[in-house]
């Protein structure tokens, strides 16, 4: 703890007062971390409200939920409110039932005695709590575990085969030398500058031709081949030197056995990257699956999620809840993994 | 019966000619070291040998049987690579071990031929661990066993000593050297120090711009240069070299002393040479020339003396290399007289090419 204070009270020099450098520094860096973490907090907070509370203005930071009571007489557990009565005196009762502007309550100490209030007079009694039915309803009730099936397949088979036909593709476009090497390369990497959208069309048409239209391995293999990963790969496969390729060669090595043995495993460091990045990619993609898969088993998480946003109503709190579910992953593989990211595009010069 | 034979070999990068049609016949167990300054081609002569590379026209042999069109793995040659190149994600033993999987060998023969090799290059202990945690020269001694535990018809060394530091060097040339007299393989060494080839080779062949310029035993080279070029290049410090002109059967050197030039015609440009170690201090009134000292390296067994010819020093004074036995007292700026053996000139005519006739063999 004394660790922790003497970190967030560091100053200029040694033990001198607050410079009024410091004070800047400090508000600065603690407006960054209020920036950068508030909006990830707030969602994971945010994730734990009930849908009124939700729609509650002005909103609150921490998720609440109402005191309730077991009164005599009635089976459910009935909400708490406090009231102030005419006197100005501040008493709990329990709420029964509502009827227009009055409310009828009872006190939990003497269920006999029915009470009538004006909702105006009354204040919920509320603690900090989790609303974890958000989780658990779609996760149980509504095929979200399949839907993270769903997502945990395409995610790991596109990426196996993204790391594969790329690196294919870069040992062929760093290490032969052939007519037209060039060109394909720029081919390849001016492909960068079209976006989906523009192909989104033709390429729906094509998936529809071969009849993968509604199926997982329409989402996987469109987006197997990447241009950065090629580009990226192949950057880094340039930096092996020729003379380990001709060390094999002389070693009986055929040509898949030197890309499988002497290639493939001193490119580690770049596949890590790729890996990571492709990961990420499929993990977030939206709109390709969106239009590829129509049938409800099918879904990714993230076509999962939109299911909760219908045209006159949106499920608020169950988006939160599975978007906090979505994000592990990628929170997890930048924390455990950004060692890589940083050094591999670090390595391969490009953003 | 030659085991490598080339036969007017060429080949060009990209309209570029780097080797200019190359004979040479290899015998088996030769150690022949090819030479030459940097970018003579003769580490592209090797990669022809090896099969990395196609000659343009020409055709190699190996055993008489013509391989010019043979894959690099099924000539049955081994290679050492002046970076070593060995894999750095496998151990020592996976190292060695790489081509004869490849090959499909048994097990067992592969592991006692890679035991054999580790024991014979004192590299055992190193077996498990990765070319990264090996030293230089045990990173050359793997390089070397990755060639032996193929068992090839010949060893191609491409530069192989010239990462290591100067010391490991001269131990690991001794070693090249041994192992070569005890395996009896056929070697063919790619080097520019000349110290090499001098030391390893059985014979040397000597090369510029792509083109052979003399192939003989390493002493045959520094005694009978065959022209200029060799001349100058083996030898250290270079042999000085005075042109002249041939007038009435003799020449005349720097000083004045003729000596006899016979066979060539009269008035024609030849040159002279004199190794350093062949000046030596006059005596008496012996015949020489003088030479005002520029530069004096002692190294305790022997002097050299960077000098101008005295009298030559309004153009461009000729430097002359001299080397002195022992720590003769000579200082900067002093004027020697040196005086020499007329059996130890080198003569060559107006192409360039050595002169037969008088001549210390």
């Amino acid at each position: 703890m004394s660790a922790v204070t003497s970190f967030l009270t560091r100053r200029r020099g040694q033990g001198r007062r607050w410079h009024w450098t410091d004070v800047v520094t400090w508000a600065w860096l603690a407006a960054g971390v209020v920036l950068m973490f508030g909006p990830a907090l707030w969602l994971v907070a945010s994730s734990f409200k009930g849908p009124a509370q939700l729609a509650e203005f002005p909103p609150t930071l921490l998720p609440y939920v109402q005191q309730t009571a077991q009164v005599e007489g009635h089976d459910e557990p009935l909400p708490l409110y406090t009231v102030t009565r005419e006197d100005g005196t501040e008493v709990v009762l329990a709420e029964i039932r509502r009827i227009g502007t009055n409310s009828q309550m009872v006190d939990p100490a003497n269920p006999e005695e029915r009470i009538n209030v004006n909702i105006a007079d009354r204040e919920p009694v509320r603690e900090v709590g989790f609303a974890t039915e958000n989780y658990v309803a779609p996760l149980v009730a509504n095929n979200f575990l399949r839907f993270l099936w769903n997502s945990v397949f395409v995610t790991a088979v596109a990426t196996a085969i993204t790391l594969l036909t790329n690196s294919m593709a870069a040992f062929a476009l760093s290490k032969y030398d052939f007519r037209g090497r060039n060109a394909v390369m720029l081919l390849i990497v001016a492909t960068l500058m079209v976006p989906l959208s523009v192909i989104l069309v033709p390429l729906y048409a094509v998936v529809n031709a071969t009849g993968l239209l509604d199926s997982l391995w329409g989402v996987i293999l469109p987006t197997v081949a990447t241009p950065t990963g090629v580009f990226l790969l192949r950057q880094y496969m340039l930096t092996i030197p020729d003379e380990l390729l001709e060390a094999a060669r002389m070693d009986h090595a055929s040509e898949w056995q030197i890309y499988w043995r002497i290639v493939l495993p001193l490119t580690a460091p770049a596949l890590a990257v790729l890996a990571i990045f492709s990961v990420v990619w499929r993990w977030n993609d939206f709109l390709w699956p969106l239009i590829v898969l129509s049938r409800r088993e099918l879904y990714t998480l993230q076509v999962g999620l939109n299911t909760y946003a219908g045209e006159l109503n949106v499920q608020w709190h169950y988006i939160l809840a599975m978007t906090v579910v979505t994000m592990i992953p990628v929170v997890l593989i930048f924390v455990f993994l950004q060692r890589f990211i940083t050094a591999g595009i670090a390595g391969a010069g490009i953003k | 019966m030659s085991q490598i034979a080339l036969k007017g070999v060429t080949k060009s990068f990209g309209g570029v000619s780097v080797i200019h049609g190359v004979d040479l016949d290899i015998e088996t167990g030769e150690l022949v070291v090819f030479v030459g300054p940097s970018g003579c081609g003769k580490s592209t002569l090797l990669r022809l040998i090896s099969g990395l590379d196609q000659p343009s026209a020409g055709a190699i042999e190996i055993d008489g049987r013509d391989v010019t069109r043979v894959s690099a793995a099924d000539r049955g040659l081994a290679m050492v690579f002046q970076s070593y190149a060995l894999y750095p994600h496998m151990t020592v033993r996976q190292n060695l071990s790489f081509g004869l999987e490849n090959t499909r060998m048994a097990k067992a023969e592969v592991t006692g031929r890679v035991a054999e090799a580790a024991r014979m290059l004192n590299i055992e202990p190193l077996l498990d661990r990765r070319p990264t945690q090996l030293s230089g020269g045990q990173r050359q001694r793997v390089a070397i066993g990755r060639a032996i535990v193929r068992n090839p018809t010949a060893f191609l060394l491409d530069e192989p000593l010239s990462n290591l530091d100067a010391e490991l060097r001269v131990s690991m040339r001794a070693e090249l050297a041994a192992l070569h007299a005890r395996l009896g393989t056929t070697m063919i060494y790619v080097t520019h120090d000349q110290i090499e080839a001098m030391t390893l080779a059985s014979r040397i062949v000597v090369l510029r711009a792509g083109r052979v310029e003399q192939v003989a035993r390493p002493l045959d080279l520094f005694n009978r240069p065959a022209n200029l070029f060799v001349a100058g290049f083996i030898g250290a410090p270079s042999m000085n070299l005075f042109p002249t002109r041939a007038e009435g059967g003799t020449a005349a050197l720097p000083g004045g002393r003729r000596v006899p030039m016979a066979g060539v015609p009269e008035g024609s440009e030849v040159t002279i040479g004199l190794r350093p170690q062949h000046l030596r201090l006059a005596q008496g009134n012996e015949p020489g020339f003088d030479l005002r000292i520029a530069l004096i390296e002692a190294l305790g067994t022997e002097t050299v003396v960077h000098g101008e010819l005295a009298g030559t020093s309004g153009d461009t004074p000729r430097r002359v290399f001299a080397i002195l036995p022992g720590q003769p007292g000579v200082a900067l700026g002093d004027i020697l007289r040196l005086g020499f053996d007329e059996a130890y000139l080198h003569r060559f005519g107006p192409d360039g090419q050595r002169l037969v006739g008088p001549g210390r063999p």
